[in-house]
Formats: structure tokens, C-alpha cells, sequence
């Protein structure tokens, strides 16, 4: 393992980011986002700030999580087609070291793009006067972490499928997970009892994006800010199945013939 | 030549969208039909027409979800599945019953479950402290005059989405203020010009001239067109269409009997009944008490007591 190395390989892959110009997608979101606060405010917010801070909540998930797949799902892929992987691989480094350079390169273009993003929604919010609670800094903190698993199972399924495959597969279990978790639990108490462990077993394999949106909490009046115990769980929650996609990806990609 | 091409490309934008903009009134007109088809029409030839008014359809409709999720301040609820049913799981209730236009609470449970109710430990104990959740058995609801502008929003994107005028109408009177009645009855009248053939909104109209403002002529105005309009075709099928033309007729006869038009009561129960013969009010306000006098003397004393009643206020 060589920290220094991964270090310079993240600032490599943002560097690499801001180059192909990755930013204007951000800024072309960011763009939409000030359009559509244009369009709200134009009809008159009164009234409306729930709505408006879980409009803001919804936005910037959906558009995070759509950076986040189309950053990590493309990394590894490209080093691979472009042939730019010979000369890194030629370096003192191992793949393991390689991999986590990408990994943490990802997140940190995704989390530059995150605050971006969040800065522009936080500008349209106060156009509108709406207040801010702590509970949105928490859901700014806690939404981080969830889209650092999103670059993990990016970068895993871009080692196993092709990079088209990897960040459908991404989308799927990005907005889909959370309907999968739910229809677990609907249907668990009316299943037959041989199935019920099945449903343990996928919901545990299941990326639990879900946990990871606060949004229900900023929005609204009255919720705190989630307990410590929350958080702490969130964070090991995050490490570990960031650290099993990863594992898994390395398992791959150690052997793969470049 | 290529420099020109994006310059030459904004032109065809703005000049697609000015076209778009002055055919909006013929257009609306087709994307939004006063009476809303339950499917697809299959003759429907303008793609963009099509694609507009399913826009304003899904906003409108999403709107109304979030209304509901605003009313309970942001937990989320959803209806008990057939199976849920069958199994015997029992709905969340509450004590209120502030959004009894919305859903019956008797059949709607938190999409988050109750730690009783959950098999997934540490993960749900974890969802439940990061979501907006909290036990909801006999909850309790907000203001629903909050959720207001919501309906504001939803009616302006989609002024053909009926219940939005109709609720909104229904939450402006609960606090039984006469400005708040003022409101509801101009909201509705808003909602009539969009929907000139709308029975939920005349027949709405009609309920709150009579139950909330006693106003029993313009009542008995409004539930008249309300029932003319209703008999251009059969009954709906779906659950609020049907409601509709049942409370329609149920208030044109109760409002006919307020008035003392006792012939006018029967007359529109009957219809009623015979429209929806499930409908057992209906059929009793349809059934006079039994008389000691004959039938035809029944009759000419109901006619009498008819044109004696007073005239409809207007």
C-alpha cells in the first residue's frame, strides 16, 4: 500500500476531471437548477418553503448520484481503451494502489461537484428566504458518504462489464435500490417462511443508499438533526461496503490481462 | 459556414417555441379536454400536444402526493397492499381525520415500518433515525391550510386537474371563516371556467352553497347543472367520478326538501336512485314515509306544497 500514491493519482483524476471538462456538466445542472428556482419564484414562494427545500433535497440527490455514476463507471474503462494504464502500471505501484487512486480521485470530483451543486441551491433557497437548520448541513455531510458508495460500486462494475453495462447497472441500483429495500419489507411479513431468509440476504447485499438521504428531515418542520449513533453507524456502514466493492473490484482487476 | 450553425440552430428554437406559444390556447383546448379521458386517445395527432399535457398530468399528480406527505409533515405513508389486507394488518387511523379528501387513514400505513414490524435490526433502526419517521397510530395531521399553496401550484400548472380545486376548496372552508368560504367559493368558480363541464366542481360548489352558506337557491342552481351535466353520460366507473354524481343527487334532493320543494326532492332521488340503485340514501330519500292518504291525494298535496315553496335565491 502506497498513500502518496493515491493521493497523486486523485489529483491526477481530477485534474484529468477538469480537462475533459466533466465541471460543465455540473455547471449545465447548476444552470437548470437556477432556472427552474427562476420559474418557482416567479409564481411566488409563500407558503412554499417545504416544498422548495425538499424540491432543493430531491435535485441535489438525483443529480449527485448522476455524477457520481457517470465519473466513477468511466475511470477505469478509459484507462484500459486510451492504453494510458501501461505507463502506471509500469510505476512502483501496485493495482490495489492504482484502484484506490481512482477511488478516492472519483469521490473527490464527485464531492466538488456535490458542493457546487449545493452552493447554487443554497443561492436559489436564499433568494427565496428560506431558513436553514442544522439538519442540512448533516444531510450535506451524510448524502457525501452515500455518494461515496455510489463511486465504490461504480468503480466495481466497471472492472466487470462494460463501461455502457456499468453505469446502467449503476442507475438501476442507484434509484432503484431504494424500491427494492421497500418491497423487501412489504412483502416480507406475508411470505412464506423458507423465503424470508432469501429477503435477509438481498436486502444485505442491497446498497442501502437510502439510509444516506436526510432530505425528509431538512425539509420538514420540527426533526433534528440525526443522533451520533447514526452517524457513527453510517460512516462504518459506508467504509465497509465501499471497502467490499472495492475488494471485489481489485479481485478482478489484480488478474485482468491489460 | 460551421460558425453559423449554432447561431442558425438558436433561431429554430426561438422560432419553434413562438409557434408553440401562439397556438398554447388551441392547443390547450386539446391537451387538457373538459372531461379527462381515463386512457390514451388513440386519434390524439399532435405528439407535442400529447407530450405537454402528459407533463402537466405527472407534475400535478406528483404535487398531490407531496400534499399528503406535507400533511403528515413529511412521513411517509402509503395504502396497505391486498395482501397486508388478508393478512390482517390493520391501517394507522387518526384522530382528526383532516385528510379524509386525500385517503382513508383506516387503510394507509408509514412506508418506513415500525420497529415491530421490521426485519431488517440495526438497518431500520438506522432508516428510522435518518428519515422523517415517527409512530403515526392515531396521528395527527398539520394545518392543512399549510398544504394551500401546493394546491395554488398544482390548479396553475394543471388547471384541469379537478381534485386540486375541488380539495382546495374543501381545506379553505374547514376553518369556517367567512373570507375562507369567500375563497372557496371563487376557487371553485375559477375552477368552473377552466372546467365549464365539471360535475365534482358544480356539484362541490353546490354542497358548500348549501351546508356551509345556507344559500340554498344558488345551491340548488349549482347541483341543477351539476346533475344536467352528468346526464350527458352514464355514471363513471371510477371511484371520484362516481362519488360525484351520487353526492350530486343526494344534495339536489336534501337542498329541493330544505326548500320545501318536496316533489323536486323525490323527483331528483329517484333519478338518483335509478342511476345508482346501490346507493341506499338515495333510494330512501326516493321512497316517501308510508301516508294514511291515498296515492293521488299524496300527489296533489305534494304539488300544492311545490308551488308554494319560495323561489330559489338568486
Amino acid at each position: 500500500m502506497n498513500p502518496r500514491a493515491w493521493v497523486t493519482l486523485a489529483k491526477g483524476v481530477v485534474l484529468e476531471s477538469v480537462r475533459r471538462k466533466d465541471l460543465w456538466v455540473v455547471a449545465i445542472l447548476g444552470f437548470l437548477i437556477m432556472a427552474s428556482a427562476g420559474a418557482l419564484g416567479f409564481f411566488g414562494m409563500s407558503g412554499l418553503e417545504a416544498f422548495a427545500k425538499d424540491l432543493a433535497g430531491t435535485v441535489l440527490g438525483g443529480f449527485g448520484t448522476i455524477v457520481a455514476i457517470i465519473i466513477s463507471t468511466r475511470l477505469m474503462p478509459d484507462e484500459i481503451r486510451q492504453r494510458t494504464l501501461y505507463p502506471l502500471i509500469a510505476r512502483p505501484i501496485s493495482r490495489f494502489d492504482l484502484l484506490m487512486g481512482k477511488y478516492l480521485g472519483a469521490v473527490a470530483v464527485t464531492t466538488i461537484a456535490f458542493l457546487i451543486l449545493t452552493a447554487l441551491v443554497g443561492v436559489s433557497l436564499a433568494m427565496f428566504k428560506v431558513g436553514y437548520e442544522p439538519v442540512m448541513l448533516q444531510y450535506v455531510l451524510v448524502r457525501l458518504m452515500g455518494l461515496s458508495i455510489v463511486c465504490a460500486v461504480g468503480i466495481a462494475l466497471s472492472l466487470v462489464m462494460t463501461p455502457n453495462a456499468a453505469s446502467t447497472m449503476g442507475f438501476v441500483l442507484a434509484f432503484g435500490s431504494g424500491l427494492i429495500v421497500r418491497a423487501l419489507v412489504m412483502a416480507y411479513e406475508t411470505s412464506p417462511g423458507p423465503m424470508q431468509p432469501v429477503f435477509r440476504v438481498v436486502n444485505a447485499l442491497v446498497p442501502q443508499y437510502g439510509l444516506f438521504d436526510l432530505s425528509g428531515r431538512a425539509a420538514n418542520q420540527g426533526w433534528g438533526p440525526a443522533p451520533a449513533w447514526v452517524v457513527g453507524t453510517l460512516i462504518l456502514y459506508a467504509v465497509g461496503y465501499s471497502g467490499a466493492m472495492l475488494a471485489l473490484g481489485w479481485a478482478k482487476f489484480r488478474r485482468q490481462a491489460v | 459556414m460551421n460558425r453559423a450553425v449554432p447561431f442558425i440552430a438558436v433561431g429554430v428554437i426561438v422560432g419553434a417555441g413562438l409557434c408553440v406559444n401562439d397556438s398554447a390556447g388551441q392547443l390547450r383546448r386539446e391537451v387538457n379536454p373538459p372531461v379527462r379521458d381515463t386512457g390514451l386517445d388513440a386519434h390524439e395527432t399532435h405528439a407535442a400536444a400529447t407530450l405537454l399535457g402528459q407533463f402537466r398530468t405527472s407534475i400535478s399528480s406528483w404535487l398531490w402526493l407531496r400534499t399528503d406527505l406535507y400533511l403528515h409533515n413529511g412521513v411517509q405513508m402509503r395504502p396497505l397492499s391486498d395482501a397486508e389486507v388478508r393478512a390482517g394488518v390493520k391501517g394507522l387511523g387518526s384522530h382528526d381525520n383532516e385528510d379524509k379528501k386525500l385517503h382513508d387513514d383506516a387503510k394507509i400505513t408509514t412506508v418506513v415500518p415500525a420497529s415491530d414490524r421490521d426485519f431488517r435490526g440495526w438497518m431500520g433502526d438506522v432508516e428510522r433515525a435518518t428519515q422523517a419517521f415517527k409512530d403515526m397510530r392515531n396521528h395527527g395531521h398539520r394545518d392543512p391550510k399549510s398544504a394551500l399553496p401546493l394546491f395554488r401550484l398544482m390548479t396553475w400548472i394543471d388547471p384541469q386537474f379537478i381534485p386540486g380545486w375541488t380539495v382546495g376548496a374543501h381545506v379553505l372552508v374547514s376553518g369556517n371563516s367567512p373570507e375562507g368560504l369567500e375563497r372557496a367559493v371563487g376557487l371553485l368558480q375559477q375552477g368552473i371556467s377552466h372546467n365549464p363541464e365539471s360535475v365534482e366542481l358544480y356539484g362541490e360548489l353546490g354542497h358548500i352553497q348549501a351546508v356551509r352558506w345556507h344559500r340554498f337557491g344558488l345551491a340548488l342552481t349549482s347541483l341543477e347543472r351539476a346533475r344536467q351535466l352528468s346526464l350527458r353520460r352514464p355514471v363513471p366507473e371510477d371511484e371520484d367520478g362516481h362519488d360525484a354524481v351520487r353526492d350530486t343527487y343526494r344534495w339536489l334532493a336534501l337542498v329541493h326538501r330544505e326548500l320545501g320543494q318536496l316533489g323536486g326532492m323525490y323527483d331528483a332521488a329517484r333519478e338518483g336512485a335509478q342511476r345508482m340503485p346501490d346507493d341506499v340514501i338515495l333510494r330512501r330519500l326516493a321512497n316517501p314515509p308510508p301516508s294514511p292518504l291515498p296515492i293521488a291525494r299524496q300527489q296533489a298535496w305534494l304539488k300544492a306544497l311545490a308551488e308554494t315553496a319560495p323561489p330559489p335565491e338568486h
